[in-house]
């Protein structure tokens, strides 16, 4: 779709204040009602999805011009997706999301990117890689030793996918390393795509650079059908976003697993068990893209129909994306059954949790609106009196690594995969 | 006119380089096309103007230094909260918009049961902050989702807990007002430096002057911070919410039960409610799900409960014959819910409704005692975090036939009204077609009962201009049969009263020839004589209903 294709969208918004808070019925507080990071941060109602429909119109009507301050504001949004949800709770026919992303890549259209984001987009050509600076002969370093497969050279059915972060932020390599174990131990056999291992360019998506997610997407799609791969395990949450959400699109047909879905599973079957006590109160960060982007895909083909005159309905029946089934229950399975490990929720949890603020790689690209995200996300950790923030996806954790020591926030932030690797 | 780089300045220095911005995507973005959001404001297709800047004030001093910068250079300006009312926009081209956004603040005083509030803060928001305390608020009819402060000071403000706790006029108490002149003015106990808990103080009652009965839409200044009535509220601190998105729902234990009332005609529908208006045995009266419609609500309702319901689903639900059964069952009904302080209190609520509905012929409807069904209308009607369904079957809907008056009176016409209604959904099809009657409103919209608040639910799509326009007759035809029964305006004309379909605020001139044919327009002279002396510039805006005496003295 085109941006002009959003336009019954935009006229349809009624401005009813969903996409900027948490679900109503779920307010439990003044601090933490609200669930839009770039209104939050910036103020102004065009941060906001309603705000941003309001500029769409503008910018097709041709009054809005594509200046700095545009360009700037349209790209300020991690794409988290709440606005979606909030509007979902309430509208059946408005797809938030897809339209930021979409007004996002208008812009990249003509030429309207952000500094900050060159550098990422430079490497993921040059590098295959949206971490900028990393290059492609290292990404596979973090797997030595670790007798995974290469499924370029022999076929195997389970491919493991560590991702960009994962695969080079040393500190997190080890994470990575740890979920392979885990998962070899249980008695899975893995393999990687070794040398044809690349971004999943997700964010890229995220981002609204569309041909580069569609080029990175179609070689990595051809690369897992040439190895036979059935199914896709990663441990980052974008990742299984992009595989399971994106890739479906383009015609991916495989089994996507989070490695907490696949760790979950385990446990319930017995093949998963803990020998030690972690005496540890934790709260848990759902990842947007495991969370509320997690659902799954289901291919639609139709039209709008409106029923008693103006109620508007889709022929066929058009699959409603509202985050009901994204991954929340599996990592709170793996909370709960770690002996010793007491679960505090934070206020914004599951469909309606508050954005890390590393989504479309803003960390990169507009670094002090994403450390006030995943600083608003600390202090709510803090307020619930844990000790630990857990979280499953990279991304998230770096981000939070990074607000800890400002303004007195002082939580150790675990990667889940750490904390099941204590208790084994 | 334009505003010049001095001015702007000016404006900045107040509020800082981070808090205004006169960049063209950004005012764009503050503009409004009233049939998106329409509701009381008319299906108008046209935008409203753009403001010069916006202009993000953090506190009261900021509000009070923009608004004498606006008068000094004779800009007009408006304050507004979430935005979602198009009275909440400018009306001119002269004129920066005041986003209030940064003042959000909620205080709980528990012992004198009241909130002091900032713009900002929504009704979820408060609620949520006074449930801690054991308390809480009327929440308008609008929803949760819109300013507490903004509801009370300038708008009708009564909703479904108005049986027991009032509406906007009533919960109002201390107020800190700036003026169209940039003078800061406290009212009430504040005023009197007694702190916030009272409405009114020494002298004459600037309440009254303030808002009277339906607020005066903005115009009267930017109310900075306001003490707001708490009331008691016998639940959880937290509302235990559970279920899935979007059906939501929530146990609030055996001291609470919600039911929909059924009765077999409209006058046993009203003595019912005299009956209620005299034992205050009601937390909650609202006839809330009528809004999708006399032939769609119970199937909605099924549509909206459940995860996995789409609308398109209506037509196959429709042929249930359960569902039908129940659909008629509540053909005229209305939802209350009774909370009890103690065993014994809950006692008396169940048998008091019980006997009322002994007395009148009348039934508790059975879908609605389903779990699921109860606790998601408990929930609804607790928090109104689900108001804006208003809007998910067309994206637009139009508030039609303000029944707001004597019930006796209100059911004398319903039939009519729905009927005419019935008439534009079967020859027409630019509103959507849910079976004549979709009034809802509170059972009472003041505190105690005795009046009531109804709008007809005229759903359209913003989208299709076709839809627009022809709602746009329709609410001509509304008008005709207002203008029958002498009933004034017609809510959906409140638009049209101040401003034209392309956005502009009519003149005093056009308000003059418009208010001279209402039906107590000395009423709107007496409003005219507190504009004068309040926002004589008409600086921001003309929201208020207002008539030149002299026009009145020359007929």
């Amino acid at each position: 779709m085109a941006l002009k294709d959003y336009r019954p969208m935009m006229e349809r918004c009624s401005n009813c204040a969903g996409c900027k808070f948490i679900p109503f019925d779920k307010v439990q507080s003044l601090r933490f009602a609200e669930n839009c990071p770039s209104i939050g941060y910036y103020n102004f109602m065009t941060y906001s999805a309603r705000g941003r429909f309001q500029l769409s119109q503008s910018l097709l009507d041709g009054r809005a011009e594509m200046d700095e301050t545009v360009t700037d504001l349209i790209h300020s949004c991690t794409s988290c997706g709440y606005c979606d949800i909030g509007c979902k709770v309430t509208r059946y026919n408005l797809d938030v999301l897809d339209h930021n992303i979409e007004q996002k890549a208008y812009a990249v259209e003509n030429g309207k990117i952000l500094p900050g984001q060159k550098p990422i987009m430079d490497n993921l050509a040059k590098e295959n890689s949206m971490i900028p600076g990393t290059k492609k002969a290292n990404r596979m370093d973090w797997a030595e030793g670790l007798n995974m497969k290469d499924l370029l050279k022999e076929q195997g059915e389970v491919a493991f996918f560590a991702g960009c972060k994962y695969s080079y932020t040393p500190k997190l390599q080890e994470v990575a390393r740890a979920a392979v174990k885990l998962l070899q131990g249980a008695g899975v056999e893995l393999g990687t795509l070794g040398a044809a291992d690349n971004c999943c360019t997700g964010r890229a998506k995220q981002m609204g650079f569309f041909q580069e997610f569609e080029k990175g997407a179609n070689n990595n799609i051809k690369a897992f059908k040439a190895a036979g791969v059935k199914t896709i395990v990663t441990p980052c949450s974008d990742c299984y976003h992009s595989f399971k959400r994106q890739y479906a699109k383009l015609g991916l047909d495989v089994k996507v697993l989070h490695v907490v879905e696949y760790i979950d599973q385990l446990i319930q079957e017995g093949k998963l068990t803990f020998t030690k006590e972690v005496p540890m109160t934790v709260t848990y960060h759902d990842p947007c893209h495991l969370g509320r982007l997690g659902e799954d895909y289901t291919p639609w083909e139709g039209k709008e129909k409106k029923i008693f005159n103006q109620i508007h309905t889709w022929e066929p029946r058009k699959p409603r994306y509202n985050g009901a089934y994204g991954i929340y229950d599996a990592p709170r399975n793996i909370l709960k059954a770690i002996p010793g490990v007491k679960l505090i929720e934070m206020e914004r949890i599951r469909e309606y949790s508050w954005c890390c603020g590393a989504g479309a790689n803003c960390q990169d690209s507009n670094p002090e609106f994403s450390a006030w995200t995943a600083g608003e996300r600390v202090t709510e950790a803090n307020a619930t009196g844990a000790d630990v923030l857990v979280t499953a996806c990279p991304w998230c954790k770096d981000n939070f690594d990074n607000a800890v020591g400002e303004d007195g926030k002082t939580i150790t932030v675990l990667d889940i995969i750490d904390l099941v690797q204590q208790a084994l | 006119m334009t505003l010049s780089n001095e001015i702007y300045q000016a404006l900045e220095a107040i509020v800082g380089k981070r808090n205004i911005s006169r960049n063209l995507g950004v005012r764009e973005s503050y503009r409004n096309v009233p049939a998106q959001s329409s509701a009381h404001y008319g299906p108008s297709e046209h935008w409203t103007p753009l403001p010069q800047a916006v202009v993000l004030p953090g506190n009261t001093e900021e509000v009070q230094g923009v608004i004498r910068i606006c008068n000094k250079y004779g800009i007009e300006f408006k304050a507004s909260t979430t935005f979602w009312s198009t009275m909440g926009y400018i009306g001119g081209d002269f004129a920066i918009q005041m986003d209030t956004r940064r003042m959000k603040s909620v205080t709980i005083d528990q012992k004198n049961m009241t909130a002091i509030i900032e713009p900002f803060a929504i009704g979820a928001t408060v609620q949520a902050e006074a449930m801690k305390y054991g308390l809480n608020l009327n929440i308008p009819g609008v929803g949760c989702s819109s300013s507490t402060l903004a509801n009370f000071s300038s708008w009708a403000a009564f909703g479904p807990n108005s049986i027991s706790m009032g509406a906007g006029s009533e919960n109002m108490l201390g107020v800190e007002w700036v003026l169209p002149s940039g003078e800061v003015m406290r009212t009430g106990s504040w005023g009197a430096g007694d702190g916030w808990f009272c409405g009114e103080g020494p002298g004459p009652s600037q309440r009254g002057l303030l808002r009277g009965i339906f607020g005066a839409a903005g115009t009267f200044g930017v109310c900075t911070k306001m003490a707001v009535r708490l009331h008691p509220w016998p639940g959880p601190k937290v509302l235990p919410t559970y279920g899935t998105v979007p059906a939501y729902k929530a146990n609030l234990g055996d001291n609470f039960k919600c039911y929909t009332l059924c009765f077999p005609n409209w006058e046993a529908w009203a003595r019912s409610t005299q009956y209620f208006y005299e034992c205050d045995v009601l937390y909650t009266g609202h006839r809330q799900f009528n809004m999708f419609g006399r032939d769609l609500k119970a199937f909605m309702l099924k549509i909206i409960t459940n995860p996995d319901a789409q609308l398109g689903d209506l037509p196959k639900l429709m042929e249930d014959p359960y569902l039908q059964e129940q659909n008629k069952s509540m053909k005229l009904e209305y939802q209350v819910i009774i909370a009890g302080i103690t065993e014994r209190d809950m006692a008396y609520k169940e048998a008091a409704v019980d006997y009322i509905l002994k007395e009148t012929g009348g039934w508790k409807n059975e879908m609605m005692l389903e779990k699921d069904m109860h606790d998601f209308a408990l929930l609804y009607l607790t928090r109104l975090g689900h108001k804006n369904l208003n809007y998910v079957m067309c994206g637009a809907y139009e508030g039609t036939f303000g029944l707001t008056g004597n019930v006796w009176k209100a059911i004398e016409v319903a039939e009519e009204a729905a009927g005419m209604k019935k008439h534009w959904e079967q020859t027409y099809t630019h509103i959507a077609a849910t079976g004549g009657d979709s009034s809802m409103g509170g059972v009472s919209s003041i505190g105690g009962g005795g009046s009531t608040g109804w709008e007809f639910f005229t759903n359209f799509d913003a989208y299709d201009k076709e839809s627009v326009r022809g709602t746009a007759k329709f609410v001509d035809g509304n008008q005709q049969m207002h203008n029958k029964y002498a009933f004034g305006p017609d809510f959906c004309r409140w638009n049209s009263d101040v401003r034209h379909m392309d956005g502009y605020s009519y003149t005093q001139e056009e308000h003059n020839e418009m208010f001279s044919k209402a039906p107590q327009p000395w009423v709107f002279a007496y409003q005219y004589k507190i504009r004068e002396a309040i926002n004589p510039n008409n600086l921001c805006g003309t929201y208020v209903r207002t008539l030149d005496p002299s026009t009145l003295e020359k007929a």
